[in-house]
């Protein structure tokens, strides 16, 4: 990413201290301050913003909406074209024979060559147009456990995580567990076998020792299973639903993981796991620095 | 590779609203006929897709930064100058037939047609974009960040605009939550404003343009010559403006308190997709219930 490249280059930590907010109109006399009050009164009004507003882009969205039609489309216009080309030259009488000595001849094949280009072009568009996948809604049931005698902070950024996953992305399920406790199951999961209609808990002490996270937090890399269905491993997430689609095991540190469960194949794009990469490490930081001096608590 | 890419494809969109347990196309190359068997097992196919195998129309000259995609746009170039040169040059005027003239129209219509392609293209599912971002010449890079906020808030704005410098197309951030700011990467300050006064110029300018009152996300794909862009670099093309509102429910109403803004530059044009978008409003969120 070029952008990131920015970041090669010594930025100060510590920012340069700014000097005290000096309020507007407050070393004016009296009259002069209530009408400055009540200028700047009315630019925080509805009507406050003052700059720009940005202008629809009708091409950009009309593209977007008929994305199979516009991807057809160049190939019908180079095929109308090299029709009318031999059209052409029957109507008007000359005979098909293609030697560029005459003018009419190489305007003739320069137009064919425009009109083979779009056809090529069509095509091209066709072959890479991406495989729409469907949404295997997820089989199980809704839960939300939160280990208990967290502070404040860590809940919130917690529950900020899941829902912004859940919004942005495919995701459907999602498991934090940090320092063989669970802290967190939320979302989507497995029906526990009793009968009971609870989700079937997460053996934090039992998952860490599986290979899947070992491998996991050994190489400290965000592992992806596009597929689940493919991945023997399966066996040692039995707490997602059985239709999981897609898992992305995302280590915190070397003392946790959050697994988060899709319900497309292939749903989580690479933008969205370097995003879901930077939030790990943000609440690895987080957890690392409240559950330090927690006893063990009990799941609630 | 497949051998029977001989009949046409019709792919219809899958309309995930009524049928949701459409599996997906069954393709015939090998590869992929585990998954496709497991699909087929489960609810079986109501059509027989057969995908054409298109792929070998692609190619690329091997040429590093050239970029196959803005071909038709040279050829539509090159071949509507060429045809324009075949009229004047290559006959004279008066023995210009009418076939001739119906031709040269067709072509230049098509020139310009292939012209505007790579443009239509871009906006296409799957279009990654092309040109990349370049460090603007001249400015320098900036860290600011209030005083006065609590540490745990000094943690979350720097750990965000960090997050936003390197995982979107982004050269500048500047973050606002009920009055205090974060600044942080490239940004065009005039000379005369020293280091210290740096956060107060730009609370300034955010109050000069009313930013602080916005309620809806401005997404400027394209550079224009308006007010927002003095403070920011000379290669900045897009702009993306996104609210930090705290939502509370106080009786039947739905009250949105207007907490902040996120403030994002970027050196290229349409730099924001839809995902990214996404992403960026739920990092504002995080700051619409912080302390």
């Amino acid at each position: 990413m070029e952008a990131g490249s920015l970041l090669h280059s010594h930025i100060p930590w510590n920012p340069p201290k700014p000097p005290r907010r000096r309020r507007i109109g407050s070393s004016f006399p009296p009259f002069f301050f209530i009408s400055r009050a009540s200028s700047s009164s009315s630019s925080n009004s509805e009507r406050g913003y003052r700059g720009p507003k940005p202008k629809r882009d009708w091409v950009a969205d009309w593209v977007s909406n008929n994305d199979d039609i516009v991807r057809s489309l160049p190939i019908y216009v180079g095929g109308v074209s090299l029709l009318a080309v031999l059209l052409n030259r029957t109507v008007s009488g000359i005979a098909p024979v293609a030697d560029a000595s005459s003018s009419q001849s190489r305007s003739d094949l320069l137009t064919l060559g425009l009109a083979v280009t779009n056809i090529l072009t069509g095509l091209v568009w066709l072959s890479v147009r991406p495989k729409s996948i469907s949404v295997v809604s997820p089989q199980g049931v809704e839960c939300q456990r939160i280990c208990s005698n967290l502070p404040d902070s860590v809940v919130s950024e917690l529950l900020w995580v899941w829902e912004s996953m859940s919004n942005v992305t495919c995701c459907r399920s999602l498991i934090v567990v940090y320092d063989s406790r669970c802290i967190l199951q939320i979302g989507c999961a497995a029906k526990s076998s009793f009968g009971d209609g609870e989700a079937v808990a997460v053996d934090a002490n039992k998952l860490m020792q599986g290979s899947l996270c070992q491998g996991v937090i050994k190489s400290g890399a965000q592992s992806y299973l596009a597929n689940l269905s493919l991945y023997p491993g399966k066996s040692e997430l039995p707490f997602l639903p059985s239709n999981t689609q897609a898992v992305i095991l995302q280590p915190l540190g070397e003392k946790g993981i959050a697994i988060i469960g899709g319900d497309t194949i292939r749903g989580f794009t690479s933008s969205d796991q370097a995003w879901i990469t930077l939030i790990g490490e943000k609440l690895d930081a987080t957890l690392a620095k409240n559950l330090n001096s927690l006893p063990l608590a009990v799941q609630d | 590779m497949s051998t029977n890419a001989v009949s046409m494809c019709f792919n219809p969109l899958i309309q995930l609203k009524m049928r949701p347990q459409f599996p997906a196309k069954k393709t015939t190359s090998k590869s992929t006929s585990i998954s496709a068997r497991n699909q087929n097992s489960q609810t079986p196919t109501n059509q027989q897709q057969q995908q054409l195998n298109l792929s070998v129309l692609r190619f690329t000259l091997g040429i590093p930064g050239l970029d196959e995609s803005y071909l038709p746009r040279w050829i539509g170039y090159g071949f509507g100058s060429l045809l324009i040169l075949n009229h004047f040059v290559g006959s004279d005027s008066s023995t210009t037939t009418l076939p001739q003239l119906r031709i040269e129209a067709l072509g230049l219509s098509l020139a310009a047609f292939s012209i505007v392609i790579p443009y239509l293209g871009k906006f296409l599912k799957g279009a990654s974009p092309a040109d990349q971002a370049t460090i603007p010449e001249g400015t320098e890079q900036i860290f600011v960040m209030s005083q006065n906020i609590s540490d745990s808030l000094k943690e979350d704005l720097a750990w965000a605009t960090y997050i936003l410098l390197r995982n979107t197309n982004t050269i500048a951030v500047l973050i606002s939550i009920r009055g205090e700011l974060c600044v942080r990467g490239y940004w065009n300050i005039p000379e005369e404003v020293s280091k210290t006064n740096l956060l107060a110029w730009f609370r300034r300018q955010i109050e000069r343009i009313g930013l602080e009152n916005i309620k809806d996300t401005l997404y400027f794909p394209q550079s224009s010559d308006t007010v927002l862009w003095e403070m920011l670099p000379k290669g900045t093309r897009s702009l993306l403006v996104e609210p930090v509102l705290q939502v509370r429910n106080s009786g039947a109403n739905q009250m949105e308190k207007i907490e902040g803004f996120v403030l994002l530059g970027s050196g290229m044009s349409y730099a924001y997709s839809d995902k990214d978008r996404a992403w960026i409003g739920a990092l504002a969120n995080k700051f619409g219930g912080a302390v």
